[in-house]
């Protein structure tokens, strides 16, 4: 059994098909990048396998069981996702925004955060330690009190990762994680990705960068107007000529 | 049936009335996601406009010619409600455009307050009612079994007639096409060339104008107008406009009518009523939003992510 | 700080402000303060000697100065205009105004100049450093307490409407002098360090302040009812300041929690006859209004933001409508009344005790309960805000769906800000029918959800002294202002206008909210928000 299973999953809008039936299986450890043309249903999958779409046809499922309903739960079953656009919460500061990733995790209810009481400081103590750990290691340690929208758009990935590590999940979803970044960003990204693997956490990403998604992926998914055109290695996807014709057209003559 | 009938017509009178405020509601919303709260007192300082022309500056000799009159009044009440609305805009609305949701919709409150307390306590006598002019003769008669006032054919027509008219202005010309490209996406809108607060003051205009129209036609029906008109009539007319599907202008008029229609049977047919009369726009609202947010037409609104 | 030579309009102004303030304004005898007599500063022109002291900054090169000495001169002008206007209006014409106000006018003119004219401080000019004794730090907690209950009791019992609005006039401006001074960050630093001991001092103010009225109840009842709008304020505070949610017809629970307490009480013409103990009642209104809250709640909490305010007061109208028609449960229009006045355990609430050889009318010992209920809505408040409820309440303030992907059930948490708001506001409720022993729909109108919402935003959305400050502005203001009576509601409609659109994060914000809601405005720029980019927070910030 994968640590992810996806089988058959149909996205339809109105009259756009935007993901067609897609397989897709990620394995513990994994690193599995998907590429493809702009507007070819990418982030739409993501956003069906994230909860944050729900799939007109197909199933999901996660650890054997079968993923739906609203985002959170998608979330506590131990998928968490960055995006696109970073989405953080603006006007916290990047150790509060860790703390909110920490959220399902933890358990303080009504009666505890008004009675204060060794549950509560635990739990605090615990969650404090693990955003410092987080920060740290997405190489944010000293710029936890920065209010988000004031740090730096690459530290504004970083955190976006952070904050989506602290739910503990066991999958997590790169919606183009080095969108904006030089070249030297764009190693770092590669780097703490394999990092985040080491941890436990198999990785699915989504990106245009070739070498960065050649150099990262143990395997790679090609989508091509919500369809998915070929899954292999990295040398298996770039000699493919479909692929090459789907970027570029099919060669004159 | 033919109390049934009757609350029908009843119905669609009153429908008429909501028809054409929840246009001005459904428009604004439309553009700049906005409630404009206080597009009911529009309607009201529009009704006090045209008692003013009729009381202070219509000529005695012209005051029952209806053709001279009914304008005058029209004129005046359109001019002193889209007078503050262009005001509103520009001085309360604009300075927050970019501002997080709940500003505006306190401001609009503010304004709501505001211009209710400025018409009670400056207008001559404003704390009492106004003896509004019927322009249009009181009489009625009778189709079927069922009594009909002149003054609400009147007002069924006016209201279809200025509804087609914004349907077909909207629809054809240059600013309605602006209007409609501004509402999609404001961003592209300024980059194809189009003055976005032009269009926008043009929207809050053109709102204006029908409500202004409205409480003209409230005040010959009814004979009287107050300044806590608006406030009631405003929110029902925005729940017309949910109901239809907000931004959506064929859905506010098909709001507005069923609306009416709705609040008349019920008065009729639920006992007691006329007591409950104002609590059913409340509850179509509610029921509207939990089951069917987007209107029975859906919404036309640029949905911002 | 080293001493300066003031530059000569500075002096001048100075000189010719504070002669003003000994000289008459009026040129007739009667207007409030004796300010046809000069030789002393009677009445309004003392606050302009007072903020006349702000020419001495130009002494002293203190950090931030330039602010707090425009602050101060432009005080001046402001409390001259408001009394020439006072005594044109009063005396009948501009003959009525005598030379001394003029001259105090072109005196604090001169000093607005001279202050435009101040270099701006360098960071290091002086900044006051903050002693580290916590003897003085605890002295200066108690010392601004006292101060702020001073100007409570001094400001009510100043009559005359011009005088009020002096006042205020005066406390604003200063205000903002003393802040550019950087005197309420340090305080707010210093509160925070000390935090116990301020509440205990804040609550001995709070305890001490029926004792200053030398038995007279009025401003007593006055506080009683803030007391009860205040625990409903705060409770709104957690639904709109914390989770974001815009609820117009809040004030449906609170007429919840009314009706239960008259329906339970004894009173003279209600129609159950059930009696229950107090403390029980005050729980069960809180507890109905909270399952009310849920109703509502439910099925509209997921409803975008404004759809949501106004659904919320559809059901406020609800309520108010059912209430007015259900003849049965709640006698209609009429509503309940004769509610008596507590007694638990045979001490009579109506009746006037005497403690410590001060005779303290009966509405004290509502006071006194509302000071404890107002405690536990505090309790609450902060201890939620700062828990990872409140963390996930802001979460979904600032983006919804970045929440959700985050792991937070957003419905639930909604809905539990909702149950907690409802909840107050129903125990506040309860109270409430006790204080003015009558309940009827008339008074849960959407007007008074508005006033609520006003409370909170104008105070500072999520933060307790701003909605205290709040609830007492909105009680204590329109009191005052009694010869503005009728004008009252223009004068609110037009307030709401210029705060959403000057001060949209209200009087005592949190920094968060004041982030939020200045998006626009860049950095470091200067305005009421204060030069120095200090926040004036209290303890509960």
């Amino acid at each position: 059994m994968s640590l992810l299973e996806v089988r058959g999953v149909t996205k339809r809008f109105e009259g756009l098909l935007a993901v067609d039936s897609v397989d897709l299986d990620v394995e513990q450890g994994d690193i599995v990048g998907v590429i493809g043309p702009n507007g070819a249903g990418k982030t739409t999958l993501f956003n069906c396998l994230s909860g944050l779409e729900v799939p007109t046809g197909g199933e999901i499922r996660f650890r054997g069981q079968a993923l739906s309903g609203r985002p959170d739960r998608f979330t506590r079953a131990g998928v968490a996702r960055t995006f696109q656009n970073i989405r953080l919460f603006p006007h916290m500061t990047a150790f509060e925004n860790v703390l909110v990733g920490r959220h399902c995790r933890t358990r303080v209810g009504l009666a505890s955060a008004i009675g204060r009481g060794r549950k509560f400081h635990r739990e605090e103590r615990e969650s404090e330690t693990r955003a410092d750990e987080l920060l740290d290691f997405v190489g944010l340690a000293r710029l936890g009190e920065v209010v988000a929208r004031n740090l730096s758009y690459g530290d504004q990935r970083r955190l976006e990762i952070a904050r989506a590590l602290a739910s503990d999940p066991g999958l997590l979803l790169l919606d183009e994680p080095r969108a904006g970044m030089n070249a030297q960003e764009t190693r770092a990204t590669a780097d703490l990705v394999r990092r985040i693997r080491d941890r436990g956490v198999a990785v699915a990403v989504i990106e245009h960068d070739m070498r960065f998604i050649f150099g990262l992926c143990d395997r790679v998914a090609v989508l091509v107007q919500g369809r998915k055109l070929v899954e292999g290695t990295p040398a298996e996807v770039q000699g493919d000529p479909r692929v090459i014709e789907a970027y570029l057209g099919a060669p004159a003559g | 049936m033919r109390q049934f009938v009757q609350q029908l017509v009843n119905g669609t009178v009153l429908g008429a009335t909501y028809g054409l405020i929840a246009l001005g509601y459904t428009m604004v919303y439309g553009i700049i996601q906005l409630i404009n709260f206080a597009h009911g007192e529009i309607f009201m300082v529009g009704a006090f406009g045209g008692l003013t022309v009729y009381r202070y500056w219509l000529p005695e000799a012209w005051a029952d010619k209806v053709w001279v009159a009914l304008p005058a009044v029209l004129v005046g009440a359109i001019a002193v409600s889209v007078g503050t609305a262009v005001l509103m805009e520009r001085l309360a609305y604009r300075p927050l455009r970019n501002a997080p949701r709940l500003a505006p919709l306190i401001t609009a409150i503010g304004v709501s307050i505001f211009l209710q307390e400025a018409v009670r306590l400056f207008y001559p006598d404003g704390k009492r009612q106004q003896s509004f002019p019927q322009l249009i003769s009181s009489g009625t008669f009778e189709v079927a079994g069922v009594t009909v006032a002149w003054v609400s054919v009147f007002v069924v027509v006016v209201a279809l007639a200025l509804m087609v008219a914004l349907q077909v202005f909207v629809k054809t010309t240059r600013t309605g096409k602006a209007m409609r490209a501004t509402s999609q996406d404001p961003e592209s809108a300024k980059l194809m060339g189009i003055d976005v607060d032009r269009v926008i003051v043009i929207t809050f205009v053109l709102g204006a104008a029908l409500a202004a129209v409205a409480g003209v036609m409230q005040g010959m029906r009814f004979a009287q107008i107050d300044f806590r008109i608006g406030f009631l009539v405003g929110l029902k007319a925005f729940t017309a406009a949910v109901l239809g599907g907000i931004g959506n202008l064929k859905g506010a008029v098909l709001g507005g009518f069923l609306l009416g229609i709705v609040e008349a049977l019920a008065t009729q047919y639920v006992p007691q009523g006329s007591s409950w009369k104002d609590v059913w726009a409340f509850v179509v609202l509610i029921a509207v939003l939990v089951i069917r947010p987007g209107g029975l037409l859906g919404e036309r609104v640029a949905v911002r992510a | 700080m080293k001493l300066e030579k003031p530059p000569a309009p500075a002096a001048a102004g100075a000189a010719a402000l504070v002669v003003g303030t000994l000289s008459p304004w009026a040129t007739f005898a009667g207007f409030p303060g004796k300010m046809s007599l000069g030789g002393f500063p009677g009445g309004a022109r003392l606050f302009c000697l007072l903020l006349a002291a702000g020419a001495l900054l130009f002494l002293l090169d203190v950090h931030g100065r330039r602010w707090a000495a425009l602050a101060t001169s432009a005080g001046a002008v402001a409390v001259v205009v408001v009394n020439l206007v006072a005594l044109v209006d009063q005396g009948g014409g501009a003959g009525s105004v005598a030379w001394g106000a003029c001259m105090s006018l072109a005196g604090a003119g001169l000093l607005v100049a001279a202050a435009w004219r101040l270099p701006p401080s360098s960071p290091a000019a002086g900044e006051a450093t903050p002693t580290r004794a916590p003897v003085i730090e605890i002295a200066a907690i108690a010392a601004a307490l006292l101060a702020v209950l001073g100007a409570v009791v001094w400001g009510l019992r100043i009559e005359e409407s011009s005088r009020f609005v002096s006042f205020l006039v005066f406390v604003t401006f200063l205000s903002i002098a003393v802040h550019h001074l950087g005197v309420f960050s340090w305080l707010g630093a210093v509160f925070a360090r000390h935090h116990r001991i301020a509440l205990l001092l804040a609550g001995a103010v709070a305890v001490a302040f029926p004792f200053t009225q030398q038995g007279n109840a009025y401003w007593i009842r006055v506080f009683a009812s803030i007391g009860v709008f205040a625990v409903a304020a705060i409770g709104l505070n957690v639904v709109v300041g914390l989770a974001g949610l815009l609820d117009l017809g809040y004030v449906a629970f609170f007429g919840v929690g009314a009706y239960v307490g008259a329906l339970l009480s004894n009173a003279a013409l209600t129609t159950s006859n059930v009696h229950l103990p107090f403390l029980l009642v005050v729980l069960l209104g809180g507890c109905i209004a909270a399952v009310f809250g849920l109703v509502i709640g439910a099925p509209t909490l997921r409803l975008r933001g404004d759809y949501l305010a106004i659904v919320t007061l559809g059901f406020g109208e609800i309520f108010r409508i059912t209430a007015n028609n259900w003849d049965g449960l709640t006698r209609g229009p009429n509503g309940i009344s004769g509610i008596p006045d507590l007694a638990l355990g045979g001490f009579d609430f109506g009746q006037s005790h005497a403690v410590l050889g001060v005779t303290l009318p009966g509405f004290a010992n509502y006071y006194y309960v509302e000071l404890v209920l107002i405690c536990a809505a505090i309790v609450v408040f902060t201890r939620l805000n700062d828990s990872r409820i409140g963390r996930a309440w802001v979460a979904i303030r600032e983006d919804e769906v970045a929440a959700a992907a985050s792991g937070i059930d957003t419905i639930r948490l909604k809905l539990l800000a909702f149950a907690i708001g409802a909840f107050l506001a129903g125990a506040a409720g309860t109270v409430n029918a006790h204080v003015t022993t009558q309940v009827s729909p008339d008074s849960y109108t959407f007007l008074e959800s508005i006033l609520l919402v006003a409370a909170v935003v104008l105070g500072g959305m999520g933060t307790v002294p701003g909605a205290l400050l709040g609830s007492t502005a909105l009680f204590v203001i329109p009191e005052k202002l009694r010869s503005f009576q009728d004008k009252r509601l223009l004068l609110f409609g037009a307030a709401l206008i210029l705060l959403m659109r000057f001060r949209p994060e209200g009087l005592v914000p949190s920094r968060r909210r004041r982030r939020e809601l200045r998006e626009e405005a860049p950095e470091g720029v200067p305005g009421l928000a204060g030069a120095t980019g200090a926040a004036p927070g209290g303890p509960a910030s």
